[in-house]
């Protein structure tokens, strides 16, 4: 038989859905590095984490991407998409594009993707325990409340919340995340 | 019942259970293709005269099989290493053994694992396979026989090997780390103390209970955690009463394995991340804090899976009491039947079975959880990955606080459970 007769067909790439995806995880890995550098919890929960940690957060096979780690001052920062030389400490791949949808599209919570196995985490897992909840946190300061209770299992309540962060904080991510400092 | 949207399942070991069940292990050797097994277990499993049984079951019934026991190592350590690993693997090599036989329980069953990865692989630095998936092919033959009835490592597809030289932990998992034969033999538990065989039987149920009320719950997990769960409230007091009771101790052999098919593709929640938190820092055993801590996990989610959690009350109490029991109060009642069952263990050890910490002693009358301790093992639960899984959230002071209770035993307050 002459496979060569027989093209190989590729799936269909779903520019929008990864797009979309794109833009989320940009928006995410920004928002990181914005909270941060506002938040004390975040600060802290960073400052424990290793020097050279750089977490991937991407989507099988093939992206899109989205890197955040600590730069040489220990800052935390986004490092774009593209892998530039340091290998990732912690890698966070979702398995699929369609996954990646239900997560960023919030009928799926981090943690019920995780027990569904559609999150693979190659790395420590005690930086990947930290990384959830950083993520949480960042849901919570981007998202109206409506939206976040879907995303994190358990929203903080307005008087567990000190209003002067939740306000102050949220104003000040958004802005750090758009502008990028 | 409620069907998760996506779930994955996956048990491929081969399970033989029975109370002659040892006398298989010739044909399973055959079926594998092996015909030199490497026996590995530990001391406490020798000195019980568990290995005499295994080999004798072994010469009993090879008549017309080629099986030659090609070494045995019986030094495994309960906190498994890396330089016991290559050691193994070194004999394993040198006597030219073609499979492995694991016999006693976690350690060992993480031994034998990490052994057959330097084998099968020829590796040289086992740290390469660490991590999910880094594992890609098949190893050699496995065939794992607990002899606890609690941990279900032999369903498991995770081994946890320490490098003591470097300070650190390294987890491996692949399903290609699953044994393919579990044999499930009473004899081989008939000598556990009645202390110990009560605790590794609440280990199973905490197994089996986190299977069927945690987040990664599915419906054939929930099958086998169900099973499981009416296999071990119906049967352990017996055998620690009356130890002799074989048939009690195939239920709840049988009772584990069913356990950790399920936790191993259900996985578990808060009730393991402070126990294995708890073990970490003041060496308590496994099941001692698995059995002080299911009450409280259970009472910390209520608000979240209730329901699940009602359901239990049927394998935990029989049809009687879950029927005679409105529907609303059947998850606070599970959890009374639990606390029951606690008790119950107590008396029947002469108090030595623990209710709550502060209860917890070493061999030499050594306090094992200070109070001063809570703070650390709450700080060290917040690394572990188990949380995850559980229903509700939990922060440090969350988890402070259920320590706490847990070490007086005080029942959760559970108005002040923070919900969001």
């Amino acid at each position: 038989m002459d496979y060569n007769r027989y093209p190989e067909i590729q799936a269909g790439g779903k520019p929008f859905k990864k797009m979309y995806i794109a833009i989320m995880l940009w928006v995410v890995g920004r928002a990181m590095q914005a909270a941060a550098r506002t938040d004390r919890e975040l600060k802290e929960e960073f400052a424990a984490l290793r020097d050279d940690f750089l977490l991937k957060l991407w989507v099988l096979p093939g992206g899109p991407a989205m890197l955040v780690g600590k730069d040489q001052k220990g800052r935390v920062k986004y490092f774009g998409w593209k892998e530039s030389g340091e290998k990732p400490t912690l890698t966070m791949s979702v398995k699929n594009i369609e996954a990646a949808m239900l997560m960023f599209t919030f009928q799926e919570s981090t943690t019920i993707a995780t027990a569904r196995e559609r999150l693979v985490v190659d790395g420590d897992l005690p930086d990947a325990c930290a990384v959830v909840r950083v993520l949480n946190t960042v849901e919570t300061y981007l998202l109206p409340k409506v939206i976040a209770k879907l995303a994190v299992k358990r929203y903080p309540k307005w008087s567990q919340m000190n209003p002067f962060k939740k306000h102050l904080g949220r104003i000040a991510v958004y802005a750090r995340t758009f502008i990028g400092v | 019942m409620q069907l998760p949207g996506y779930y994955e399942f996956c048990s491929r070991v081969k399970m033989i259970a029975g109370h002659n069940a040892l006398e298989q292990i010739p044909e399973a050797l055959l079926a594998l293709k092996s015909e030199k097994p490497l026996i590995i277990t530990d001391k406490g499993v020798a000195a019980a005269g568990l290995i005499k049984q295994v080999t004798s079951a072994m010469n009993k019934s090879k008549k017309g099989t080629k099986v030659k026991i090609g070494a045995t190592y019986d030094n495994v350590p309960p906190d498994s290493d890396i330089t016991v690993v290559n050691e193994v693997a070194k004999l394993y090599k040198s006597k030219k053994c073609d499979s492995i036989i694991a016999v006693g329980g976690g350690s060992v069953l993480d031994t034998a694992k990490g052994v057959n990865i330097v084998v099968s692989e020829n590796a040289t630095d086992l740290m390469q396979y660490s991590g999910y998936g880094a594992i890609k092919r098949k190893l050699n033959p496995t065939i794992a026989i607990p002899t606890t009835s609690g941990t279900g490592s032999e369903m498991t597809l995770v081994a946890v090997i320490a490098d003591h030289s470097k300070n650190i932990k390294m987890v491996f998992g692949s399903y290609f780390l699953l044994p393919d034969y579990a044999i499930i033999d009473s004899r081989m538990t008939k000598t556990l103390p009645a202390s110990i065989t009560a605790f590794t039987a609440m280990d199973a149920l905490t197994h089996a209970v986190e299977a069927y009320t945690c987040l990664g719950k599915n419906p054939v997990s929930d099958a086998m955690a169900m099973s499981a769960i009416q296999l071990v409230t119906q049967n352990v007091v017996n055998v620690v009463k009356k130890p002799n009771d074989m048939d009690g101790r195939l239920a709840l052999a049988n009772a584990s394995t069913m356990a950790g098919i399920a936790f191993s593709n259900s996985m578990v929640g808060m009730v393991h991340t402070l126990g294995h938190a708890t073990g970490g820092v003041c060496h308590v055993p496994h099941g001692i804090c698995m059995n002080i801590l299911l009450p409280y996990g259970l009472e910390y989610n209520m608000h979240k899976t209730g329901n699940y959690i009602g359901e239990l009350l049927y394998p935990l109490a029989g049809e009687e009491v879950y029927n005679s029991t409105p529907k609303k109060e059947r998850p606070t009642k599970t959890v009374e039947q639990i606390r029951k069952l606690i008790q119950d263990l107590h008396d029947a050890t002469g108090g030595r079975h623990p209710r709550w910490f502060k209860e917890v002693y070493d061999r030499d009358g050594n306090l094992m959880v200070s109070r001063e301790k809570l703070p650390d093992i709450a700080k060290t639960a917040m690394s572990d990955a188990s949380q995850f899984y559980n229903p509700e959230d939990l922060d440090y002071n969350d988890f402070l606080w259920v320590m706490e209770n847990a070490w007086e035993g005080t029942p959760l307050n559970r108005k002040k459970v923070k919900k969001g």
